[in-house]
């Protein structure tokens, strides 16, 4: 629920409830007042009727109007004086009449006199419609004059808030750029975007580390690789190794080249990263296609692998030079080395994309996680599982989107180079 | 022919030395900037071995130091950072290779071989081996004069081998050299090129010189 609905359900509740009970009490305030006026009035008759009577000591002839009315009855004994409300029917009218009374009993000659003079409650209950129809307009206008406050009002004060808001869902980590929050004069705003700030900046402090030390690690990493792969290939040289030495001595080797093509391949990842092929350029990823290919051309051969090719040229993607080779060469080793025996390659290359397909084998783990890092098939256990992370990190980089799927153990992966519509607003 | 090899880590030189001695190459080393700017200075060379990253100083600077000299030593660098600038720069003062570390003694070896037949025979050198000589210019490899017909990669392995002859390079590197390292851990591949490169070797009156070494790769040795 948004924060203004929420302030605007309890602010209406609130209002609609206050003045409710307000008009239920302004109701039976002015009733009451009105009331109490009326048994004033019909005192004052009631004293006019007595001086009367006690003058010309007989009843005065009834008054007979439709909001005063007198009658007089005899009865045996007194009564004592009493106001009361009484509904009478009209019949002209077909309903009912509703007015004050007052009863009392005068004695004229010793006989006795139950007096009733009522007076009509109708104007009383006009006058208190009147009112609460006016409280109730009231009420209306101030709803909608909150209403429309609140929301003006509102969108205003919390504009600085979603500034921020937009500025932060825009913010990614992995751009390098600082987040920039502009000013405002609201102390709370200000300070949101003082901690939003603090935050991010250690954030992308932090990343920035992390990145540095994960690049400067690997480098450092690659010299004792290199001595030690020096060593064990000097060491291979041996003119009497035994059997067992010489496995020994491959088993290191085979797993320093992992080690080594894995720190390669992490350090690649991390420059990318770290925004180290900056440099772009209008790219012919046909001709970089096809020398690819010439380079794997006996490789094929070898494996009885039937390659063809739609490759359209030219095609210029503008983008980094290394990258492109990077993108386009990890995926075509990708596909001759999951590929069967006399299976076959297809590539088609437009403006829009490029396109790998290979037979090969049944997928075992979730078709899109093989981009994830180190997420490898079993069977093919001796590659790294970085191959087609890196292509994802590639493709990222220029916001190039990549589809695989697998159908009838045909592997397609396709690279769309169209940059997305949003993109290309921006 | 002289190489100069300018590596501050002592076991890597050692190894290089090691490796490249037994070529017939003969080494000095320089484990600091300074060092190496004397040794550049008061001698010629005809390959050095670059460290960029050396303890007191950016090894490009020799490199410049060398350009400024009007010295005609061919240049490689060796680097552990890999890094796309650093090649470039490198290549652009004038060094005549790249390679990152950690890299194969073999690759080493192959690309300093590379590197002195531009440099002092014009590309123009042909390489022997008993009955095999290899014109690097042409591309040929020639078997008592007779000339084998070889697959572009059958070329590269032929020249690969002879520039580490007599020595064991392991399927890895073999595979890197004619791949580079995207065909990781599928050194099986080269299996069918070493097989074709053999049977034309010998069906063109060679001696069996690739040998099969158990587990490890394969020497080409007399």
């Amino acid at each position: 629920m948004k924060l203004l609905s929420k302030y605007n359900r309890i602010n209406i509740i609130t209002t609609v409830s206050i003045l409710l009970l307000s008009s239920l009490a302004y109701y039976f305030l002015i009733r009451n007042t009105l009331i109490h006026q009326l048994d004033k009035d019909l005192r004052i008759e009631q004293k006019e009727l007595m001086d009367f009577i006690s003058k010309k000591k007989a009843l005065p002839d009834p008054l007979n109007f439709k909001d005063e009315q007198e009658s007089f009855l005899p009865i045996k004994d007194s009564i004592p004086k009493k106001f009361s409300n009484i509904d009478i029917y009209n019949k002209e009218h077909h309903e009912f009449f509703s007015y004050r009374q007052i009863e009392f009993a005068v004695s004229i000659n010793h006989l006795f006199y139950k007096v009733t003079i009522r007076k009509s409650l109708g104007e009383t209950e006009d006058m208190i419609q009147l009112i609460l129809i006016t409280t109730l307009g009231l009420v209306v206008l101030l709803l909608l004059a909150l209403f429309l406050i609140n929301r003006f009002l509102f969108n205003n004060l919390w504009k600085p808030f979603s500034n921020t808001l937009h500025h932060l869902k825009s913010f990614d980590l992995s751009t390098n750029k600082p987040l920039f929050l502009p000013e405002t004069k609201i102390d709370e705003f200000s300070e949101l975007n003082h901690a939003v700030s603090m935050m991010t900046n250690k954030a992308v402090h932090d990343y920035n580390e992390i990145r540095n030390f994960t690049e400067n690690a690997s480098h450092e990493i690659q010299t004792p690789l290199a001595i030690i792969k020096s060593r064990l290939e000097l060491l291979s040289q041996g003119e009497f190794l035994k059997e067992e030495q010489m496995d020994n001595i491959q088993t290191i080797f085979e797993a320093t080249n992992r080690l080594s093509r894995l720190n390669q391949s992490l350090l690649l990842l991390t420059k990318i990263d770290n925004q180290q092929f900056q440099q772009t350029q209008e790219v012919e990823i046909s001709v970089i296609t096809t020398n690819i290919l010439i380079n794997y051309e006996e490789l094929l051969t070898g494996k009885k692998i039937n390659l063809s090719t739609q490759i359209k040229s030219p095609v210029l993607i503008r983008m980094n030079e290394s990258l492109a080779e990077i993108l386009i060469s990890n995926l075509i080793t990708n596909a001759i080395k999951h590929n069967n025996k006399e299976g076959f390659i297809n590539i088609k290359l437009d403006d829009d994309r490029f396109e790998i397909s290979n037979s090969g084998k049944i997928l075992e783990v979730p078709p899109m996680s093989l981009f994830e890092r180190f997420k490898k098939e079993k069977a093919a256990s001796d590659s790294l599982g970085l191959g087609l992370s890196i292509v994802k990190k590639i493709a990222e980089t220029y916001h190039f989107t990549i589809d695989y799927n697998c159908i009838n153990l045909v592997h397609t992966v396709r690279i769309n180079f169209n940059l997305s519509p949003n993109l290309l607003q921006n | 022919m002289k190489i100069l090899i300018i590596e501050d880590e002592k076991a890597l030189s050692d190894s290089i030395v090691t490796y490249l001695k037994s070529e017939k190459y003969i080494c000095e080393t320089a484990s600091t900037f300074n060092k190496a700017i004397e040794k550049i200075e008061v001698f010629d060379y005809d390959c050095i071995l670059l460290d960029i990253s050396l303890p007191d100083g950016n090894g490009l600077e020799i490199l410049k130091q060398l350009k400024r000299d009007n010295k005609l030593d061919g240049v490689l660098i060796i680097s552990a950072k890999n890094s796309l600038n650093d090649k470039i720069t490198g290549l652009t003062l004038g060094a005549d290779d790249y390679l990152a570390k950690p890299f194969h003694l073999s690759e080493l070896s192959a690309r300093i071989g590379a590197i002195i037949r531009r440099k002092f025979f014009d590309g123009n050198e042909t390489v022997q081996f008993n009955e095999i000589s290899i014109n690097t210019r042409n591309k040929v490899v020639l078997v008592e004069n007779k000339e084998l017909d070889l697959t572009r990669k059958e070329y590269e392995l032929m020249l690969y081998f002879i520039s580490n002859k007599k020595r064991v390079i392991s399927k890895t590197a073999i595979a890197e050299h004619l791949w580079g390292d995207e065909m990781e851990g599928n050194n099986d591949f080269i299996y069918t090129h070493i097989k074709n490169l053999r049977k034309k070797l010998v069906d063109a009156g060679a001696p069996d010189y690739i040998k099969s070494i158990y587990g490890m790769g394969y020497k080409f040795t007399d």
